[in-house]
């Protein structure tokens, strides 16, 4: 009955519609298929310095997969610019890239914002189960994989170890190892400064803090409860610990405008004991006055918490609207390839995010420190993955940053942090 | 013809020559302003997964209580005020020399156009080194001419981190104020001098009841383009301070940007665009005001 009356008006149409109809229908059947044979472009949006360092990796894969020409835009070197950058081509609708390079931190708020494809469905659990637990945590989002993760990155503890070795210690364990060491070398006139990490009001502050709560057993927000840990003991120890490390000229005053070049330039001139970085500096420091006389391994921490590292990384995604999901996915998978990392890792020195990678026999041979580094790696903590990531961390940045400087008490800070927080959660429920 | 129609005819053909212009302006500055209005009446954030809902005036009742964008707001004044009133002194100096005929005026001039020119990231990095408490050239100098005696963190303390952004930002943008000032000064007529030294009038003299009335002008324009700047300045915090310590140095400007692009939440970003905005517009309607009254007094009209 329906179908009869259907067909009824479609008599009724007009016969110019009908031809416009035919000839959209042929050109979407016939004529479209002919030109996807030509190569698919897949693009994609890399800082400069890092697509330049992908340009061999990006031949290889054009020349095993003719029918993708892989194109890379090069973006500027500035973390923030970038996230701008994909945030403002998402917004404004059809977004011109096919694969989104992420930082970890941007997963949950690109997953949120929907500008992303699940990607569960197209790889295995015995796959997964290959690469490191917190990168592969870190693509995640309300138990979705929404990133394959490409390169890892964690925050570690260097050490001195002529200096420790002179005076007798072996490398520190807690929190309290740390300061005494440092105290008693800095008491000798060995060294200007004990301990030295990130105090600027920056993201780097949030991944270092992290660490610091770990290490007291405390915690930030819960990412499924969302409950807000800021104000408990622990936190509030973590901060009033870090304050303590000014108070006793552990670290120089000035570390509360420190982000990571500045504190492992005095690191690398001798000038601390200490360091709290991520692993760019152990090539550095090859390549300077301490060669030889430095080490790496997990942070300390206090008695009631344990060794925590903070969890970076790069990895990319699929965007949402792309017209090609499926050869961008085979972009995605020729860049987690262990073979592909391993090269990648040789020729660049950054961090692969396979388990098996850091006791391969080239790379060990190469970088002898990445036994030791995937101990460190294994302890990797994350920053919550929540959808509001950014304002709760600016939040966390803003009243640590006013603990440390001594415009706020420590107790006060963090409580203060802990009520905006979760103003700001309850806002977006 | 009636005169009456032909007036009427001429002004019609007035309009209609102003009308590309008009729309032109509709276009670019009345549509994104009445857009951010009306944007601003609704939320769209992540928690409502970007969908825009209908929210009234919550917007703006949750600006009320929100401290951050009115210690952003102090911030932004407090910076605005100082550095400009810095600025317009130092270019007055500035320009005053310039004017002078002396050996080398070319190169002189030149040379202090370039902190003008240099871009704000760049230069702003620059200062931040400067300012660097192990590193930075201020505590070197005031360690050797022995003022202090242990270096001083400048950056990592609220009152000292805006003093180093004033001191950045009237480095870089007095030499605007100087151009302009000079240009204004090149304008005024050797002749009112002669004929007010011969009346005995000293170089002091000179100055506050020739140059200073005469020069207004260029004054408050060149004030008026420094305030829209200084108000807006992004580049120079964020690269100095990140608006750091604890948000001491945290402009408005850095807020919206927060809340726009990094938190995504397009409507409160939009209700706090259009209250600055018309701060803005209030505080240039108050100036102008004060400005067209000094005016007349200048040149003796009415």
């Amino acid at each position: 009955m329906r179908i009869s009356k259907q067909l009824q008006s479609i008599k009724k149409i007009p016969r110019t519609l009908v031809a416009l109809i035919a000839s959209i229908a042929a050109a979407l059947f016939f004529i479209l298929p002919a030109l996807t044979q030509q190569p698919v472009t897949i693009k994609v949006l890399i800082q400069a310095l890092e697509a330049e360092q992908l340009q061999p990796i990006v031949e290889e894969f054009e020349k095993q997969n003719p029918d993708i020409n892989l194109d890379i835009i090069e973006a500027p070197n500035e973390t923030n610019q970038v996230e701008d950058l994909y945030t403002s081509a998402f917004l404004l609708g059809e977004s011109p890239y096919d694969l989104v390079y992420m930082d970890i931190v941007w997963v949950p708020k690109f997953a949120a914002a929907g500008w992303l494809m699940p990607l569960s469905d197209r790889v295995s659990q015995e796959e997964l189960e290959q690469f490191l637990n917190g990168d592969v945590n870190g693509g995640t989002y309300e138990g979705e994989l929404y990133r394959m993760p490409f390169r890892s990155d964690v925050g570690m503890l260097y050490y001195r170890t002529d200096w420790l070795k002179q005076a007798g210690y072996k490398p520190p364990e807690t929190f309290d190892d740390l300061v005494q060491i440092s105290q008693d070398l800095q008491s000798r006139d060995t060294v200007e400064w004990g301990y030295l990490w990130q105090g600027k009001q920056y993201e780097g502050l949030s991944a270092m803090f992290v660490e610091i709560l770990e290490g007291f057993g405390g915690f930030w927000v819960d990412p499924d409860t969302l409950k807000v840990g800021l104000d408990q003991p622990e936190a509030i120890q973590g901060a009033e610990f870090l304050r303590s490390l000014i108070k006793k000229n552990i670290s120089p005053p000035g570390i509360t405008t420190y982000a990571e070049p500045a504190t492992h330039r005095l690191f690398i001139n001798g000038e601390s004991v200490f360091l709290r970085n991520w692993p760019y500096v152990y090539g550095l420091a090859l390549d300077s006055p301490i060669e030889g006389e430095f080490a790496i391994k997990e942070m300390p921490h206090s008695r009631q918490g344990s060794s925590g590292a903070s969890q970076g990384g790069w990895g990319l995604g699929v965007s949402a609207n792309t017209n090609h999901p499926e050869e961008a996915w085979r972009v995605v998978e020729f860049l987690s390839k262990a073979e592909t990392q391993k090269e990648y890792s040789l020729r660049t020195g950054y961090l692969p995010s396979r388990r098996a990678l850091y006791t391969n026999p080239e790379l060990v041979a190469k970088y002898p420190y990445f036994p030791e580094l995937l101990k460190v790696i294994e302890n990797s903590v994350l920053r919550p993955p929540i959808a509001q990531y950014s304002q709760t961390s600016d939040i966390l940045q803003r009243y640590l940053s006013a603990a440390l400087t001594g415009t706020m008490s420590p107790e006060e800070a963090m409580n203060t942090a802990a009520r905006e927080t979760r103003a700001v959660l309850e806002q977006s429920k | 013809m009636k005169p009456n129609t032909i007036r009427q005819r001429e002004q019609l053909t007035g309009w209609l020559l102003a009308l590309p212009a008009l729309l032109l302006l509709l276009l670019v500055f009345a549509y994104p302003i009445g857009r951010a209005f009306w944007l601003s009446l609704f939320t769209r954030n992540l928690g409502t997964e970007l969908q825009t809902v209908f929210n009234g005036l919550e917007n703006y009742a949750r600006m009320l209580g929100d401290g951050r964008f009115w210690s952003s707001l102090t911030h932004s004044t407090v910076f605005t005020a100082i550095s400009i009133s810095l600025e317009l002194a130092i270019g007055t100096g500035i320009a005053l020399t310039l004017n002078q005929a002396f050996r080398g005026r070319g190169l002189v001039r030149t040379v202090a156009i370039l902190p003008w020119a240099l871009p704000t990231a760049v230069m702003a990095l620059a200062w931040a080194w400067i300012f660097n408490d192990q590193y930075g050239i201020v505590n070197d100098l005031l360690l050797r001419v022995g003022l202090i005696d242990q270096s001083i963190t400048w950056l990592g303390d609220p009152v000292r981190a805006m003093l180093a952004l004033v001191v950045a930002d009237v480095w870089k943008t007095t030499p605007f104020i100087a151009v302009i000032l000079l240009a204004g000064l090149q304008a005024i007529p050797e002749d009112l001098y002669e004929a007010h030294s011969i009346d005995g009038a000293n170089p002091w003299q000179n100055f506050v009841k020739i140059t200073l009335p005469l020069l207004a002008p260029q004054m408050v324009i060149a004030v008026l383009f420094r305030f829209a700047q200084a108000f807006g300045a992004f580049e120079l915090i964020l690269v100095m301070t990140g608006g750091g310590p604890a948000g001491a140095t945290e402009m408005v400007s850095l807020y919206i940007y927060d809340t726009v692009m990094r938190y995504l939440d397009f409507g409160y970003g939009a209700a706090l665009i259009v209250v600055t905005f018309l701060i803005l517009i209030i505080a240039v309607a108050i100036a102008s005001f004060l400005i067209s009254k000094t005016r007349i007094d200048v040149t003796g009209e009415r």
